[in-house]
């Protein structure tokens, strides 16, 4: 018998027993109806979303530090602390404006200046934010609303620089925070979004605690992510970490907590069952599955050998190590982007494509020389998600009567040793486990993974010209049908030269008990519009 | 007796000073770069390599361990790198929430096993010794997150008598305080129940075999009287051993009660600095651990002054 065994029959016991309905015991009833308890994804071990670029970081980040611009359901960059902006012809000087009445959690004005020390500190650590640093002339405060971004050459995609959801976003921050070296984390959590940091009560690794900023100006729009009107409607917000999966379903259930972000497909049917809780896909942009190879050593430095294991993977095989029976949850992808999104598309995916081919695979692994030589494979136990695809590869990489070299270690030592470029049998690696979230996966700016300029390429150091000149491609790109074209370029040209193999697209569920509402699907958990009833 | 426990006070320093060091090196050589958990999944190489040297983890071994060390001297126990926060406030923020619980299973043993041991050995061979050593069978073999589920499932789900997770402060009155830690302190006494009760029915029934029990009898002493007040206290010294040890199971077996109870103390802390790498508060931890575990001996050698007189230091 093993722990998740147990786990699951005794959620599953206790969710058929809730069924009925049963009242939430005395501990749950005293809580108040202002207050939403909250079990995050993760733990929230920092809070400095351009130091730390952990989602959880992020999605705490997102209620007490305000955007210039959000990006809405559309993905599409809408002004959020900017009034107006205005763009020379050529396209090199930005003029924006703040709004006005803007203030920080200390009562202090939100001006220019502060502006212009969070867009410096975020550039310094942010892809998009790098890419302008480079091209800057100047970025200045013009008067106490109005600064101005001067740049040696255009820069179509400024807006959504400014507005993207990926990590790190551009927060705006006092500029006596945003002064701090952005290598180096910050002390003072005073922010300019609609809820402040409770730093007195921040345990990490137990609780953190958001309260209501009174004194936020939210826009007049409707919500949408994070653009629009961020109207906060109840007084306090505590996340609570949970490790245990099992103990978070029974608190749901019990009603201890309000809303778990991320429960696991094993205990999801047990939610589902109790009248009193909500189940739903939470992030619709999901998660695409992956794993590297090598280009600097054999025998993954010879694209055929790669070709061979895209050749023979199943996607299926991997989601469903995943996800399990729920056909909901997982989608094959033939693609290195998220679907249902707006560049989404498969050019060049036939390759995962239709019934796998075993006999050509292992055909043109032998072309490519491969002579037996262990396949060092790195697989997080740790990692749920890492391990179930880890145990797929080694079944594939057998089935294709390769040397498999399995390095069970924790998602640390990967983190480590996926970095070292000496050779596999010194230390490096020639495959490892990981996944991207789907927000990441919708254009080039944030993708890191796809990037493929070798030595400056993400671990693995993919080497694809034709890659890299299409994501340049996409950056001039004036328009959605331009920005298609090359995409579908860029995706033809990542799979011949695979780049990294998809293993799929997958999705996870959010739960929240019935007395909330206002609860939305989005990249990360909105909190604004969402209310509570006792 | 005075002149013994200074004495055992200081030779702790040389135990801490080689446990830091052990620590220390074990750390270095372990694999896994906190820098790299920082810089997150889509930072370049040269991103990591600046968060590594604002943290000071590129200088060499000997120049990290003595700036530790002299850290260590002016009583700073350093910085978490993750939280920013120091060591000592983490640590502190923990504490509370373990020594509950551990106090209240410490408790929970001494009243329920101790006398479950007396008992059995009372009634050697009889249907009541085979339960009670049933039960110490059965306390050993389940493992702490089983026993803790199903007390989950009984206590907060079924009856919801008690809450399934959490920790609330002592300052916040008694009752919600120990309607929190009830389930744990019972999922994670359960192997110390067991272990204790088998150990004090050895230690009495050897005890019950002596001349001495036997006269009392002879003198017409009551059970009970012949039971806790002449045999107990004379086997009362492997007991007082075996519950000195076994607070190092405690401590092992927070680990996985906190985690399954969701209770912010030092074992999650623990678990939490090791995947990250937090290499200040896993060094403070293991620190602090190691203090406890000289202390506990301590506490036991002079103890066993106090249930026999025979022994002198």
């Amino acid at each position: 018998m093993d722990r998740r065994t147990v786990l699951k029959g005794l959620a599953g016991a206790s969710g058929l027993a809730l069924t009925g309905g049963l009242s939430a015991p005395a501990i749950a009833q005293g809580s108040a109806a202002r207050t939403l308890r909250f079990v995050p994804q993760a733990n929230l071990a920092n809070f400095d979303p351009i130091w730390g670029t952990q989602y959880v970081v992020r999605n705490a980040a997102a209620l007490v530090w305000d955007t210039l611009y959000g990006v809405d359901s559309s993905l599409t960059p809408q002004r959020q602390m900017v009034e107006s902006e205005e763009v020379t012809d050529d396209g090199m000087t930005w003029t924006f404006k703040l709004r006005s009445g803007l203030k920080f959690h200390d009562g202090e004005p939100v001006l220019s200046k502060d502006v212009v020390a969070s867009l410096n500190r975020w550039a310094a650590r942010d892809p998009m934010g790098l890419m302008l640093k480079a091209i800057q002339q100047e970025l200045t405060a013009v008067d106490d609303r109005t600064f101005k971004w001067v740049l040696k050459q255009p820069f179509p995609k400024m807006l959504y620089a400014l507005a993207k959801n990926n990590s790190p976003c551009a927060f705006i921050m006092p500029e006596r925070i945003a002064q701090t070296d952005p290598f180096k984390q910050i002390s003072d959590y005073v922010g300019s979004g609609p809820m402040k940091f409770v730093t007195g009560e921040w345990v990490p690794g137990a609780k953190a605690v958001f309260e209501k900023f009174a004194d936020y100006a939210p826009r007049q729009e409707k919500a949408s992510w994070l653009a629009g009107g961020k109207q906060i409607l109840i007084d306090r917000i505590e996340w609570v970490i949970m490790p245990d999966p099992a103990t978070a379903a029974a608190a749901l259930q019990n009603g201890e907590i309000d809303w778990w972000e991320n429960p696991i497909a094993d205990l999801v049917p047990v939610l589902k069952k109790n009248k009193n809780i909500n189940v739903d896909i939470g992030d619709p942009l999901g998660n695409i599955g992956s794993f590297r190879m090598n280009f600097l050593y054999p025998p993954f430095n010879d694209v055929r050998a790669r070709r061979a294991v895209l050749m023979a993977m199943s996607q299926e095989d991997y989601m469903r190590a995943l996800v399990g029976d729920d056909d909901s949850l997982w989608k094959p992808l033939p693609s290195f982007f998220t679907p249902d999104t707006p560049l989404y598309t498969e050019m060049g995916g036939e390759i995962l494509k239709g019934k796998r081919d075993l006999d050509a695979a292992k055909k043109l692994l032998a072309e490519s020389g491969y002579s037996g030589q262990p396949v060092t494979c790195l697989v997080a136990q740790d990692q749920p998600i890492t391990k179930a695809m880890g145990d797929v590869t080694a079944d594939l990489l057998k089935k294709l009567g390769m040397n498999v070299d399995f390095v069970a270690t924790d998602w640390g030592t990967v983190g480590a040793r996926r970095a070292l470029k000496t050779p596999p049998g010194q230390g490096g690696w020639n495959m490892f486990h990981t996944w991207h979230a789907g927000a990441d996966c919708i254009n080039p700016a944030p993708y890191t993974a796809i990037r493929a300029n070798g030595d400056k390429a993400w671990f693995g150091w993919p080497t694809s010209a034709g890659t890299e000149k299409e994501v340049t491609s996409w950056f001039d790109a004036k328009n959605l049908d331009e920005e298609k074209a090359a995409i579908g370029r860029l995706n033809k040209a990542a799979m011949d030269d695979v780049v990294y193999a998809p293993t799929g697209f997958f999705l996870s569920y959010t739960a929240w008990r019935k007395n909330v509402s206002g609860v939305t699907k989005g990249p990360l958990p909105f909190f604004w519009g969402v209310s509570k009833t006792a | 007796m005075l002149s013994y426990i200074l004495r055992r006070i200081v030779a702790t320093l040389p135990v801490m000073a080689i446990v830091a060091l052990f620590v220390f090196s074990l750390l270095y050589i372990a694999p896994g770069d906190p820098a790299v958990v920082i810089a997150g999944d889509q930072a370049s190489p040269e991103d990591v390599e600046r968060i590594r040297q604002g943290l000071g983890l590129d200088r060499p071994f000997l120049i990290q361990f003595g700036s530790w060390v002299w850290r260590l001297m002016h009583g700073d126990l350093g910085t978490s790198i993750f939280t920013n926060l120091p060591v000592s406030t983490l640590i502190g923020q923990r504490l509370g929430p373990t020594l509950s619980l551990m106090a209240i299973a410490l408790l929970l043993t001494i009243v329920v096993a101790v006398p479950l041991g007396v008992v059995a050995a009372w009634k050697a061979g009889s249907f009541i010794d085979r339960a009670i050593m049933g039960f110490a069978v059965f306390g050993f073999s389940l493992p702490v997150f089983v026993v803790g589920y199903v007390l989950a499932y009984v206590f907060a789900l079924q009856l919801e008598w008690l809450p399934v997770q959490g920790y609330t402060p002592l300052n916040q009155g008694f009752w919600p305080w120990l309607q929190n830690l009830i389930l744990p302190s019972i999922a994670l006494g359960c192997v110390y129940i067991a272990l204790v009760a088998r150990i004090t029915r050895v230690a009495m029934l050897e005890v019950l075999q002596q001349d001495y029990i036997r006269t009392a009898k002879a003198k017409g002493l009551g059970q009970g009287g012949i039971l806790f007040i002449h045999a107990l206290k004379n086997a009362a010294v492997p007991i007082v051993t075996v519950i000195g040890i076994g607070i190092a199971l405690l401590v092992g077996g927070a680990v996985v009660t906190e985690s399954v109870f969701a209770i912010p103390g030092l074992g999650r802390l623990t678990i939490d600095a090791i995947l990250r790498r937090d290499y200040p508060v896993i060094q403070g931890i293991v620190l602090l651990f190691s203090f406890v575990y000289v202390l506990v001996n301590l506490m036991i050698d002079v103890t066993y002054t106090l249930v026999d007189p025979r022994i002198r230091y």
